[in-house]
């Protein structure tokens, strides 16, 4: 089955065709069915493809050339995909999660004049994200990195005559285009040096020469810019909470299957480079725990459903990379696929929502919704309970794990991962009581449409629901179990670096404190909600309310100065300098031209005279050139 | 070989057929049927499996080689499409139809010759049997003064030039003793006597009075000005091509030895008329003499192909030869339905004809340069070849600065057609099939664009 893996992302390439191209003559409900069908069918190919991974005959990445992409000179791009248990479990996660929202998608965009649109960038996109796990070299994967970037651009615009929406649109597709470029030069500087891009050969190289150490961090730590800006960490993370403009399932795919997990994906197969990088790793971790923190903050404060739900999604980010950051990759994708799971089932759950209340998304004018919608209501708890680390749901494992190996390693930096995971069951909570519990705020003609949602939407929540609880179990700690099924699965493709191991007593011990911890927050939510007054934010509430002004301080400091220097270069630069410089060239070949046209006398004999002056001039030369 | 016997069988015939043949529509499908016969010779010869190898005929006067087979295959394609495209347009420029093509026929037999030659005096004869028929296509219409001018013109500064030919033929035979190009004695001498340099020197002239390179140029837009607009494209376009290909033939096959000391005057030459074609190109208010200085100007970036004396360099003429020839044809093809010939006349052109306009784009664009187009690639070609020979740096950035300046004139077409408001007004319609075959020439430079493999290689 692994030799028809090209057929995984032609499915969604075909889909993308279909509905593109017929854009104005297929049937909404046809599009939808089109869309869902060609997921679905990569899905399967992919689950058959897992499970010749995971048999014990598959000896190594299995890597399949297709065609010469690039050949000139000595610089040689094949077209080619690589499948080992890294990417045939992100290819698991992209097409089975994204096959769930294309379901819910058929029923929450029915009323939408772009359906059939709809469906073709989403099937773009998750084309896009195949071919960036897929590829078996950097340029593929750039490839369909810079689709993953260009399709979020039109799904964030979807809906592009809000003004609004399409600058959240640029916002996103800017700072994408700023993270592109580190990757872009880490890519260069890898082919200037080493001559391929292809995986295998370049960690070959790698690992047999392991003593170029600046040479692999400036590498690292462009790739990392790259993954910044994908992954939305500091000071790239900005373009993320303002994609909230697209519709729900778009937000739903960007912060659970696809884009934001490219950058996990990219370091990870990256890995033997960034062992060799100590210090980009340490960078890694300073900012992925910068981020985590300042995200968690900022999301306390925040109103907006989704605007939680993608604050929620960055601190996670930066939980990840701080694993990452300690060389733990394979619990780094443990966590991006129990992340997958719960943020795919809130930002479903929150789109439920939305369509319940007609469009509203501030929690402010909600409350009790609990009792028109129960299996949201409960799909959500399920959410929420994984994402704050409640023992027995996925978001547990993952997280501890995360949070054991910081304490291995520093324990200062558990302390602060704590409280990192402290706020995130704080505001997660406090999200769950304000919707879904206490009494209705909204309109009385809101209250009145409140039901829950179709089929079509429920069915995946409840999926996925499921899976936000079992999908912890592929990744036992070491207390409860000899055997990391994730880890042992994973090591073939990505090099681990060694860590330290903690005693099983410590380790009870962490659990116990931060579960414990936990169980107090959502208590101190509960307790935080049941007043229900919002008065306007002071202090500290009110920085966290403006997300600790950095959209502000971006404007100020960038923005500004560069709108100046634009300005300056527009009117002094380009039009007295580089305007004149090219009109002047214009005119001054015209005047030439007039001049020169007058050797076009008309008249035979001074043509004769002019050609014998010239064939004199050319003997001369050629005579003197010889003699000479 | 046979490919000359046939283009003379033909010219007889097409002679004879003026007596027999009362209708012009007759007439004009027996001419379609017998140049389609000559491409399909070209074609059934190239496919010989003797094709190949080099083979001699006539002791040795003749050589027929690889090369000379597939230029014979493109040139006679280019010469069949532009049959197809101007019959009509040609039995419409005076009383003698049949002649016309009975001269065109026998300008392919020179055309064939300059392909083929060994001996400078075959290589006479060809250029010869080319410019003779040139002076009377080029006086056909004898109502029109400005016709008869242009003839006149052609024929004195003609008959000047071939006395620089015979001139430089005679001082070549001087110093060797000998004909045949392929055995001049002095080839390998490190040294080179001043009377073979004056024959060499003077050859250049000559040939570049042939392929209008200046400042052998001038006769070039008052001809081309003149001459009926059927005629001017074949002139500009076939003929000026295969002047190339003997100029190339005869320089690269005997005076490669000796290329350090004509080279530069050649460079010198190319610069000159990359300069004045260019130049004055911008100025010209008429679109039809504004292609007579285009054609200058291209001649400068053939002339690459001589000087740079290697394999690149040949492709690069093929590519050119299919590149040039049909846009230019395709183009004039539209430019003589026009009732202006002014690039007003163009206003507005896209509005009323927009399939036309389009194609008319195309063209222009290939002329230009602009990638994806057959002109790109044989622009490419050859400062790929210059460059590859190595001596020539400024020649190949001098050309691409007069290559942007070219742009300018050819655009100016599109913006008329396209931005302009106008009421571009047409002295006929296209038929069916006229629009087909501007089609098939406009994919013809799209493929040639994108797989110029197609043409160079087997070279």
């Amino acid at each position: 089955m692994i030799q028809y893996s090209y057929l995984i992302p032609l499915f969604p390439l075909l889909g993308f065709l279909i509905n593109g191209l017929g854009w104005n003559k297929i049937p909404k409900s046809l599009a939808g069915v089109i869309g869902s069908t060609s997921i679905l069918a990569s899905f399967v190919v992919s689950l058959a493809v897992f499970v010749e991974v995971l048999s014990p005959s598959f000896q190594g990445p299995f890597v399949q050339h297709y065609f010469d992409f690039i050949q000139s000179g000595t610089l040689y791009i094949p077209f080619a995909f690589q499948i080992d248990a890294l990417s045939a479990s992100f290819l698991l996660i992209i097409t089975g999660i994204g096959f769930l929202i294309h379901v819910y998608s058929t029923a929450y965009m029915h009323d939408d004049e772009g359906m059939v649109k709809y469906f073709a960038y989403l099937n773009l996109f998750v084309f896009s994200m195949l071919l960036l796990v897929m590829g078996a070299n950097y340029i593929i994967m750039f490839i369909g990195w810079e689709g993953v970037g260009l399709c979020s651009y039109l799904l964030i615009g979807f809906w592009f005559k809000n003004h609004a929406y399409t600058d959240a649109a640029k916002k996103a597709f800017v700072m994408n285009r700023i993270g592109d470029l580190g990757f872009l030069v880490g890519m260069l500087l890898v082919l200037y040096h080493f001559h391929t891009l292809s995986y295998q050969e370049l960690f070959d190289i790698i690992q047999s020469s392991a003593d170029q150490t600046n040479m692999y961090t400036a590498i690292a730590i462009c790739f990392f810019i790259g993954a910044m800006g994908k992954s939305a960490q500091i000071p790239l993370y900005t373009w993320l909470p303002d994609a909230m403009a697209g519709p729900t399932p778009v937000s739903a795919l960007i912060h659970a299957a696809t884009m934001v997990t490219a950058g996990i994906y990219m370091i990870a197969r990256s890995s033997v480079l960034y062992n060799l990088a100590p210090i980009a790793l340490d960078l890694i971790t300073w900012i992925g725990l910068a981020t985590a923190l300042l995200a968690a903050s900022i999301a306390i404060k925040q109103n907006d459903i989704k605007k939680v739900l993608a604050y929620s999604t960055v601190s996670q980010l930066g939980f990840m990379f701080v694993a990452i950051g300690m060389g733990a990759y394979t619990t780094a994708v443990f966590h991006v696929i129990t992340h997958a799971f719960f943020k795919a089932l809130l930002f479903l759950g929150s789109g439920s929502v939305i369509h319940a209340m007609g469009g509203e998304q501030d929690i402010r004018f909600m409350g009790g919704l609990g009792k028109k919608m129960p299996i949201t209501k409960i799909t959500f708890l399920i959410g929420c309970l994984a994402i704050a680390g409640i023992p027995g749901f996925a978001g547990f494992f993952s997280k501890d794990e995360i949070l054991a190996h910081a304490y291995a390693q520093q324990p200062l930096l558990f302390v602060a991962l704590l409280i990192g995971a402290l706020m995130t069951a704080f505001y997660m909570f406090r999200l769950y009581f304000l919707t879904f519990t206490g009494s209705f705020r909204g309109t009385e003609e809101q209250a009145h449409h409140l039901h829950e949602s179709p089929k079509a939407m429920t069915l995946p929540l409840m999926v996925l629901a499921l899976f936000s609880i079992i999908g912890g179990y592929i990744g036992l700690p070491k207390v409860l179990s000899e055997k990391h099924w994730l880890h042992d699965f994973l090591s073939a493709a990505v090099t681990e670096k060694e860590l330290h191991e903690l005693s099983h007593a410590t380790e009870w011990m962490l659990m116990g404190v931060s579960v414990g911890l936990v169980v107090v927050m959502i208590a101190l939510a509960y307790k935080a909600t049941q007043k229900a007054q919002f008065s306007a934010a002071k202090g500290l509430g009110k920085v966290l309310e403006h997300k600790w002004y950095v959209d502000e301080l971006y404007q100020a400091i960038i923005l500004t100065p560069l709108n100046h220097l634009g300005v300056f270069l527009q009117q002094i630069i380009e039009k007295s300098g580089i305007d004149a410089l090219v009109n002047n060239i214009g005119t001054s070949i015209q005047w030439l031209s007039t001049r020169v046209r007058l050797l076009q006398s008309g008249i035979v004999g001074s043509y004769i005279f002019v050609m014998v002056l010239g064939i004199i001039l050319l003997l001369s030369i050629g005579f003197l050139s010889t003699i000479l | 070989m046979i490919l000359i016997i046939t283009a003379s069988i033909i010219g007889v015939v097409l002679l004879f057929a003026s007596f027999l043949l009362k209708h012009t529509s007759s007439l004009l499908h027996l001419v379609t049927v017998l140049f389609a016969a000559l491409f399909g010779v070209a074609i059934w010869e190239a496919l010989q499996p003797t094709a190949i190898l080099t083979q001699s005929f006539y002791l040795d006067a003749i050589r027929v080689d690889r090369f000379t087979n597939q230029f014979n295959v493109l040139i006679t394609g280019c010469l069949f499409l532009y049959i197809l495209l101007m019959k009509k347009h040609i039995a419409a420029v005076g009383k003698y139809k049949a002649e016309y093509f009975a001269l065109i026929a026998f300008i392919m037999v020179g055309i064939f010759m300059l392909s083929s030659f060994n001996s400078l005096l075959v290589m006479f004869l060809g250029i010869e049997i080319v410019s003779i028929p040139q002076y009377i296509l080029a006086g056909s219409d004898k109502e029109n003064l400005k016709s008869t001018e242009a003839s006149l013109k052609y024929f004195l500064m003609g008959a000047f030039s071939t006395g620089f030919l015979l001139m430089g033929i005679t001082l070549l035979y001087g110093a060797t003793g000998n004909f045949m190009v392929s055995e001049f004695n002095f080839l390998q001498a490190t040294s080179i006597n001043p009377i073979a340099l004056g024959g060499v020197l003077l050859l250049i002239v000559a040939f570049g009075f042939k392929v209008s390179a200046a400042p052998m140029h001038l006769w070039t837009p008052d001809v081309y000005d003149g001459t009926p607009t059927p005629f001017t494209a074949f002139m500009a376009t076939i003929v000026k091509v295969a002047a190339f290909v003997g100029f190339m033939r005869l320089f690269q096959t005997s005076f490669t030895a000796i290329s350090s000391s004509w080279s530069l005057v050649l460079a010198v030459v190319i610069a000159l008329t990359l300069f004045v074609g260019n130049i004055t190109a911008v100025f010209q208010q008429s679109v039809k003499r504004m292609l007579a200085y285009s054609s200058i100007a291209q001649a400068g970036f053939m002339l690459f192909a001589i000087i740079s004396l290697n394999a690149i360099g040949r492709q690069g003429m093929l590519v050119y030869t299919v590149a040039y020839s049909v846009a230019s044809i395709c183009f004039f093809a539209i430019l003589i339905k026009m009732k202006d010939y002014t690039y007003d006349g163009f206003n507005g052109l896209a509005k009323k004809q927009p399939f036309i306009a389009a194609l008319a784009t195309i063209y222009m664009l290939s002329l230009a340069g602009i990638p994806l187009t057959g002109g790109f690639m044989a622009k490419y070609y050859m400062l790929k070849a210059v460059l590859f020979e190595g001596s020539y740096m400024w020649l190949a950035i001098f050309a691409l600065l007069m290559a942007a300046v070219s742009v300018y004139y050819y655009f100016k077409v599109i913006i008329a057609m396209y931005f302009k408001e106008g009421e571009a007004a047409m002295i006929d319609s296209f038929t069916k099939e006229e629009k087909l075959y501007l089609t098939i020439g406009a994919l013809a430079l799209l493929v040639v664009g994108i797989f110029p493999s197609l043409l160079t290689g087997t070279i």
